[in-house]
């Protein structure tokens, strides 16, 4: 019997492999452009002008607040009736683009938040410009500090990606959940699909694991 | 205005469904903390395997195959049954995980002081060791009980009827299918900010500075 | 003592009136300090004395409620705030070596000296990197020019802060505590360089807990109390004599430990 299930697996296996390629190339796309995003926002919510900071800590609050399958069929069913309609994967990419973006601007926020005070001081004290402690002291080290968060939510996106099944689009999930309906054997197929995500989740968690140890020497 | 009644009136399940999950992740996250500092090496391993699945899989995969895959096979499952289980499972790994990130931030010195006062195991555990962990570990189990709230959203998919699936229905009944979205949006951002807010009030009078 | 004392003393550095309160609590009291060119001024006193908080009050990292600062004959009224023009102006002439080091650990040591000449005074890098390697050699760290500074002692450390606040040409250099954080012998190499400078005519004011270096070096010694100044003069004078019954009772603790 087990090998009929690995036959089985064999089997199925193509067409998941399809669905995990979309998977990943919706999460990759997602956080480069949200990553980006990400830092407007950290920037803007960290501006010295209320006007601007204001609604940029807003709509971080609020992407932040809102859980990620709700965003992703905001865009799909939601934005149609606003006029605006989008197909299966941009609506994915815009939905998980706009959630990574508000978590990383507060995950970048906190490590500009975290470099030692005493840095400031001997940077103050040195007559360094607000600017440059800005740009060469608080920055680089900063985003040193955040980079394994940013890099654990990179995994977290690959997860929530799972998600977009519900709007039709082709990825792992969905192709397991057809393949489940049709042959009715559920769990195998499930099984399966779960095993393809841990193969990508599990060794990435370990190597950001590792990424923290590096860099915790370091600083 | 008409959408928000019936949503609204669903917010008291997706408040059940997290807090049921919550308190069974909380409890079975001890176990699996234990068997993560057990003595036996097969235990340890086997602990820290499970733990890793579950914080690895995405929720929803696994709360399918619970649901669809053990639930409607031998063992029926009904929805609110399977979204206790598949979630409660998770938030025990992740809540075991913040536990144990508790117990090492507790200074080492407490327990060779219980030791070298002749404290038994538990009385040091319970009194002198579970305390302090607490005070570290709440915060974070906060900041988990906030992701919970989001993610029961996904019980929605499996028939749960909360604010998810409520807006759905809503969405296909009424032509305007933004708006469903939208105040399912703000209720969970009503929800869940006062979590957010005491997290940040407990961090604070806990006096704790995080490590990285 | 050192060996310059100057016949016709310059005063470079002049407090009148310092007042600075946190929440309520009253760190430093009316405080008023003169310091000549090429002095060296050990400020001693228990914790919460304000000897601290009066060093950091005069670079202005904490600002003084009340007072005036007087750096080489450049005044700065705090009343009202600070300008930033007038903040810039004062820190250039005012280096501070501080008690963590507070190095930059993600730049190498030779970029950490070289890096603020650059910003703040303009100099090339060639320049920049030049004045870097004489400093380094001055307080014997060339061979760790291009090492990070995590991987350095905490004397090495020091070491390398004192040459960082050098190297921007300051007329005052400030102390808080600089060997506290360590060990004895490690302290003794930063006390070494610290006595090398103080006789090359650098003014300094050394807030420290080492008694010795202050008898050794400095040419005056200030006692603080509850955020006033209660004794100054010769070290050696007020160390076994102490005028000021408070005064006694500090030296014999430190003392007996």
């Amino acid at each position: 019997m087990p090998s009929s299930i690995l036959n089985d697996w064999s089997g199925w296996l193509p067409r998941l492999l399809d669905g995990l390629l979309v998977s990943l190339q919706v999460t990759g796309l997602s956080l480069v452009l949200g990553f980006s995003l990400g830092m407007v926002f950290a920037l803007l919510s960290s501006s010295r002008f209320r006007v601007v900071r204001r609604p940029s800590v807003l709509l971080v609050e609020v992407g932040r607040g809102m859980p990620a399958l709700v965003m992703l069929q905001l865009v799909y069913f939601g934005l149609p009736s606003a006029g605006i309609t989008l197909d299966t994967f941009p609506a994915t990419v815009l939905a998980l683009t706009l959630t990574t973006a508000a978590y990383t601007s507060e995950i970048i926020r906190a490590g500009l938040r975290a470099v030692p005070a005493g840095q400031l001081e001997a940077a103050g004290a040195l007559g360094l410009s607000k600017a440059d402690v800005t740009r060469f002291i608080v920055t680089p080290q900063g985003l040193r500090i955040a980079l394994p968060t940013l890099m654990g939510f990179a995994i977290l996106i690959f997860q929530i990606s799972a998600l977009a099944f519900s709007l039709g689009l082709p990825e792992l999930l969905s192709q397991a959940y057809s393949i489940g309906a049709a042959t009715f054997r559920y769990f195998d197929i499930l099984l399966l699909a779960g095993l393809l995500y841990l193969a990508i989740t599990i060794p990435a968690s370990w190597l950001v694991g590792r990424l923290e140890k590096r860099l915790a020497m370091h600083l | 205005m008409e959408h928000v009644g019936p949503i609204l009136a669903a917010a008291p399940v997706t408040l059940g469904v997290t807090a049921a999950c919550l308190a069974v992740g909380a409890l079975l996250g001890m176990v699996l903390l234990s068997g993560r500092r057990s003595r036996s090496w097969v235990v340890r391993t086997l602990s820290r395997m499970v733990i890793d699945v579950l914080r690895g899989i995405p929720p929803i995969v696994f709360l399918f195959i619970v649901f669809f895959g053990i639930g409607s096979g031998a063992i029926r499952l009904a929805p609110f049954e399977a979204a206790l289980i598949g979630l409660g499972l998770i938030s025990a790994a992740h809540l075991a995980e913040i536990y144990r990130g508790s117990l090492l931030a507790v200074n080492r010195g407490q327990f060779e002081a219980s030791q070298a006062l002749g404290l038994g195991r538990t009385t040091t555990y319970v009194r002198v060791i579970g305390p302090q962990a607490m005070r570290v570990a709440i915060p974070g189990m906060v900041t988990w009980a906030i992701s919970l709230l989001k993610d029961s959203a996904l019980v929605s998919t499996i028939g749960v009827a909360e604010i998810m699936s409520v807006a759905n229905q809503d969405a296909r009944a009424s032509g305007s299918s933004l708006t469903p979205f939208i105040v399912a949006a703000l209720i969970y951002i009503a929800l869940g900010t006062p979590l957010a807010f005491l997290s940040r009030c407990l961090e604070r009078r806990l006096g704790v500075t995080g490590g990285r | 003592m050192t060996a310059h004392t100057p016949d016709h003393p310059i005063p470079i550095l002049r407090l009148e009136g310092v007042c600075k309160a946190f929440n309520g609590h009253v760190a430093v009291d009316d405080v008023f300090l003169e310091v000549e060119m090429g002095q060296v001024v050990a400020i001693i006193g228990s914790s919460g004395s304000g000897k601290s908080t009066l060093l950091r009050c005069i670079n202005l990292l904490d600002v003084p409620d009340s007072g005036r600062i007087t750096v080489d004959g450049q005044p700065t009224h705090v009343q009202g705030g600070v300008s930033t023009r007038e903040l810039m102006r004062l820190r250039r002439k005012v280096g501070m070596v501080f008690q963590s080091f507070n190095l930059f650990p993600h730049l190498t040591v030779l970029r950490n000296i070289s890096f603020p000449q650059e910003r703040v005074l303009g100099r090339s890098r060639v320049a920049a990197d030049a004045r870097s390697m004489a400093l380094l050699e001055r307080v014997g760290l060339t061979a760790k020019a291009d090492s990070h500074p995590p991987r350095c002692s905490g004397g090495q450390q020091q070491r390398v802060a004192i040459a960082r606040a050098l190297a921007l040409d300051p007329k005052i250099m400030l102390f808080d505590e600089p060997t506290s954080a360590l060990d004895p012998e490690l302290g003794l190499e930063v006390l070494a360089v610290m006595r090398q400078l103080a006789d090359h005519g650098m003014t300094m004011i050394v807030v420290t807990h080492e008694i010795h270096f202050a008898a050794d070096v400095a040419d005056r010694l200030v006692v603080m109390a509850e955020g006033r100044i209660i004794e100054q003069g010769d070290p050696t004078s007020v160390i076994n004599e102490p005028q000021v019954d408070r005064t006694r009772t500090f030296l014999s603790a430190i003392r007996d430990r």
